[in-house]
């Protein structure tokens, strides 16, 4: 019975892995002022295996783009490569596919990665759902501050990167 | 909400604050030139690369005939500049970069105005600062040049100052396209500068005019154009009424 129960949770979390993913983001360049400096900053975007298309928005500085979904995202490479081009992200929301995804304590996990929604109140979350990130390199400093204020409690220590996200 | 941006800091007489994003290299090849009393010009050929997030480095080869009948290699200058501020928000950002740049040439000295591109082995360290506004952006360096003898023998005069200060003051505009929706629109931006520069003790220094229109093709290639109009003048100098024609490729992501 204990055997079938942990085949059980193993089902429900490698379906749940299988599933959950990415599918797009809107990432806000801030300092983006130039023909040149868009280009170049999509460019080094593209470098990312995990990119699947970008389509930019030139007059509101917003990278519209696409996941492949047999890669895992990593959103800090995609901080790192607007830093490199010599802006920052402004703001990263990233369309999450909760189906099959269990929230626990406002916890999920993704691609090994630990995802805690800070405004979400144990509700449940199903389907496509917008995530913005807060944490320092992927918002203004004064936002990640409001946010990340609020994790001064002892979080339970969770694997991989741990992202601070609202919805 | 964020409105399209028409402040432009790719100025074509001094450099922004900002640099390029790493591992792209810009290219640059640059006739400069005056028609009188007879017509000279000088030819760069400058390599522009993005090292860092903060760091970025330019080389630079001069060829001219301003000191001989036919044109000739005259020596080249490194640069480097390192941003250390960053203050960004979507459509505006205040940077600040320190930089310093190092010549050898092997011209004879006949100008007062010590300048490192072609004219002057010698250092030049300074700060640059740039605000973007949404309509205005506003751009000023300060800097310190000293000039040593020039390769080749050709000291440096006695009566000639060997320190300068060099000051500028730069604000662009994005004229065209008033929608901005594509890479592949052709960008005109349009320039106001004011170069300067003082010989202390000397009673030497100028003030330049350098107004400048720009080109942008594909978000790849940069055409510039510039002409500098004395508003004073007390230092012999072959930046008075100079020309600029320059065309930048940029290759991104090596």
């Amino acid at each position: 019975m204990k055997t079938l129960k942990i085949f059980m949770v193993l089902l429900v979390l490698t379906t749940g892995i299988a599933k959950a993913q990415f599918t797009k983001a809107e990432l806000q360049v801030s300092g983006l002022t130039c023909a040149l400096c868009a280009k170049a900053t999509e460019k080094s975007l593209r470098t990312l295996p995990f990119i699947g298309d970008i389509k930019p928005d030139l007059m509101r500085n917003i990278f519209v783009i696409t996941f492949k979904n047999d890669q895992p995202v990593n959103f800090d490479e995609i901080s790192k490569k607007v830093q490199d081009a010599g802006f920052f992200v402004n703001s990263l929301k990233a369309t999450f596919n909760f189906d099959n995804v269990k929230v626990a304590n406002n916890y999920f996990s993704y691609g090994g990665d630990t995802f805690r929604v800070m405004n979400g109140a144990d509700k449940p979350l199903s389907g496509q759902v917008a995530v913005t990130i807060v944490d320092k390199g992927f918002a203004p400093r004064s936002v990640s501050k409001k946010y990340l204020s609020q994790v001064a409690d002892a979080a339970p220590v969770k694997p991989g990167r741990v992202y601070h996200v609202a919805i | 909400m964020a409105c399209p941006v028409f402040s432009q800091e790719l100025y074509v007489n001094t450099e922004p604050a900002s640099n390029m994003a790493t591992n792209s290299l810009g290219i640059r090849v640059e006739d400069q030139g005056y028609f009188t009393p007879t017509y000279k010009n000088r030819e760069t050929l400058e390599l522009m690369y993005g090292a860092s997030r903060h760091l970025m480095v330019h080389g630079s080869v001069y060829v001219s005939d301003y000191y001989e009948n036919q044109q000739h290699f005259e020596g080249g200058s490194v640069y480097m500049k390192y941003r250390f501020l960053s203050v960004d928000s979507v459509q505006k950002h205040f940077r600040g970069a320190f930089f310093t740049k190092l010549s050898s040439i092997d011209n004879p000295v006949v100008n007062q105005e010590i300048t490192l591109e072609g004219d002057n082995s010698g250092l030049q360290s300074g700060f640059v600062f740039t605000q973007l506004l949404h309509k205005l952006a506003l751009s000023g360096t300060i800097s310190y040049l000293h000039a040593w003898d020039n390769a080749g023998g050709f000291n440096l005069p006695v009566a000639n100052a060997k320190n300068a200060v060099a000051y500028t003051l730069s604000s662009g505009y994005l004229l065209l396209p008033k929608a901005y929706k594509d890479y592949s629109q052709v960008n005109v931006n349009v320039y106001a500068e004011l170069l300067g520069k003082t010989n202390p003790g000397y009673g030497q220094s100028y003030l330049d005019a350098a107004p400048a229109v720009q080109l942008i093709f594909n978000s790849l290639i940069r055409v510039d154009f510039s002409y500098r109009i004395p508003l004073y003048n007390s230092m012999i100098r072959n930046t008075d009424h100079m020309y600029l024609v320059r065309l930048e490729y940029n290759l991104f992501n090596l």
